[in-house]
């Protein structure tokens, strides 16, 4: 008869990940219960279902011209501020700067006609005017972030007079480049068919489109490395600030989907200046501000070849194009990102501010 | 009129059409009695939802079918990816360090192989088919119920977007208005 040898430190690993599966619950609180964002902020101003948040002060003394952070349409703000040690707004608050949000809501079947014109046009702008007179300034900061970076670049490059400086990260801006899964998904997709259907495009199939992309780093082994580390109370918060935000991402307007997925993705309309927002050409060229783009080197949900583009396309004499070796939650809300990335975005910002 | 005898789905809409508006037909005499003035529409609910629902079932058979595609490349993948796990896995020795390298082996190899069938083109193509598929699905549903709808004299899809679609215009001039307004009234103080 033969025996079958096992090492005994897999059987301790075994009955140590068993037991962490059997306490999880008893130890971590329930994730759609954890508490995120942290820095205090007022709604300065509301149109539908749209915010502006403005957060308060934490200097005496502040740069003179707001930065307004323009989020994406998919997920929601709060990644921002996810943790107060990996919080890119705090950080910039720390740095004198005076931060400003926009919050895009939840649209419901109501909002299914909004377009790029009404985000780029009506609420951009429209947050842009409040806060200049605000601040009593003629131009602001404006930062945009992954779709939000792709607004940004519309919204300044149709009303130029009013940006002081961009800063983009990571844009989504030629389509065709995109190397991410979700890119060859759009190549035959008929959004006009889904549009009128559906409407918005609703969460559930936003999901699925996340869940192609490294599913079995993302959909496992994120999971076993969680119940691996029940006892480790700062990754379990942190683990669990992040899977409620990305559980959290609001439908997208029917009419902004079919005008980004035909605009942005099938027909790469940005990139060439053939877009049209709002009756206006949008050109690139018209990017005549200092220009600040960040992109992720491990970016899987915009890839860097999509961003980089826009540093060549623009006019502006002053630009600068930064990769970082993170990925694209990491250049955002880690403790990377609080090092390396926020304090050279401050410089070049102080400079130009 | 024949349907062509090698074409049973052609056969089955024919016949179930021809059978709804023949029963239609024969109970529109007595439902035209007892049905008074707008109730009327009622008794002929059941002919439009039937044809909706015939044609249908064509679209399931082919959403079935690019279904069963789909499935059949997942589970071609996960074939794929799991005989050249088990290969590599002879080779790990069994111990703690093992455990880990096979994991890490077993991880990697399933998304390399998932990414390249998210990234083909085969994939790509037959899941927009599969979701076209289900849109003409959830049209058809949308169809149906439209008919109750418009019975129970309520609005229907279409008529509830024309509204949304107004609206949205209205809210747009009203926008427009509002800050042409602001121009001129900075204008003036300044």
């Amino acid at each position: 008869m033969t025996q079958n040898k096992f090492d005994p430190k897999i059987i301790g690993e075994f009955l140590n990940f068993s037991r962490n599966v059997a306490e999880a619950p008893m130890k971590v609180s329930i994730p759609h219960e954890v508490h995120i964002g942290s820095t205090q902020f007022d709604v300065v101003y509301r149109e539908d279902k749209m915010r502006l948040l403005h957060f308060k002060p934490l200097t005496s003394k502040q740069v003179k011209t707001p930065l307004l952070i323009v989020y994406a349409i998919i997920n929601r703000w709060h990644i921002f501020d996810i943790d107060p040690k990996k919080s890119w707004v705090k950080n910039l608050l720390e740095q004198g700067f005076d931060v400003y949000m926009i919050d895009w809501g939840t649209p419901t079947s109501l909002d299914k006609f909004l377009g790029f014109d009404d985000y780029v046009n009506n609420y951009l702008d429209n947050c842009v005017d409040f806060i200049c007179d605000e601040a009593d300034v003629k131009k602001i900061s404006m930062q945009g972030y992954c779709t939000g970076g792709t607004l940004a670049t519309v919204y300044s490059a149709l009303h130029p007079e009013k940006i002081k400086n961009l800063i983009v990260t990571a844009p989504v801006i030629d389509g065709w480049k995109d190397t991410t899964v979700v890119s060859n998904l759009t190549k035959s997709f008929d959004v006009d068919k889904f549009v009128d259907t559906i409407g918005n495009m609703p969460p559930e199939f936003m999901y699925y489109c996340f869940s192609i992309l490294k599913p079995f780093e993302q959909g496992v082994e994120k999971y076993l490395k969680f119940l691996n580390n029940i006892n480790n109370e700062k990754f379990v918060d942190s683990f669990l600030k992040i899977e409620k935000w990305l559980d959290e991402t609001p439908p997208i307007p029917g009419q902004l989907f079919k005008e980004w997925m035909k605009g942005i993705y099938q027909d790469n309309l940005l990139i060439q200046n053939k877009m049209f927002v709002g009756n206006r050409q949008v050109s690139l060229e018209n990017l005549n501000m200092p220009i600040f783009t960040q992109v992720a080197v491990g970016d899987h949900l915009v890839s860097p070849e999509c961003s980089m583009p826009l540093h060549y396309a623009v006019s502006s004499t002053d630009k600068t194009l930064k990769l970082y070796p993170t990925g694209h939650v990491g250049m955002i809300a880690s403790s990377f990102s609080q090092k390396k990335v926020l304090p050279e975005l401050g410089q070049w910002l102080k400079e130009r501010s | 009129m024949q349907t062509d005898s090698n074409d049973p789905y052609g056969y089955y809409k024919k016949a179930a059409v021809f059978w709804t508006d023949m029963i239609t037909m024969m109970s529109s005499k007595p439902t035209a009695l007892s049905a008074v003035g707008p109730l009327r529409n009622l008794s002929t609910n059941m002919k439009k939802i039937t044809a909706e629902l015939t044609e249908a079932n064509k679209e399931i058979v082919e959403f079935n079918n690019f279904l069963i595609e789909y499935y059949k490349q997942l589970s071609e993948t996960w074939t794929n990816a799991q005989n050249e796990v088990t290969a590599k896995a002879t080779e790990i020795p069994q111990n703690e360090e093992g455990t880990e390298a096979y994991k890490r082996i077993w991880i990697d190899n399933f998304e390399n192989y998932f990414t390249g069938l998210f990234d083909s083109e085969k994939f790509s193509k037959n899941y927009n088919k599969l979701i076209s598929k289900e849109l003409d699905l959830m049209k058809r549903w949308n169809a149906v119920m439209d008919i109750m709808l418009k019975s129970a004299n309520m609005p229907t899809k279409q008529e509830i977007d024309e509204i949304y679609e107004e609206l949205h215009s209205l809210k747009k001039k009203i926008s427009k208005l509002e800050s042409s307004t602001k121009k001129s009234e900075k204008n003036d103080s300044e």
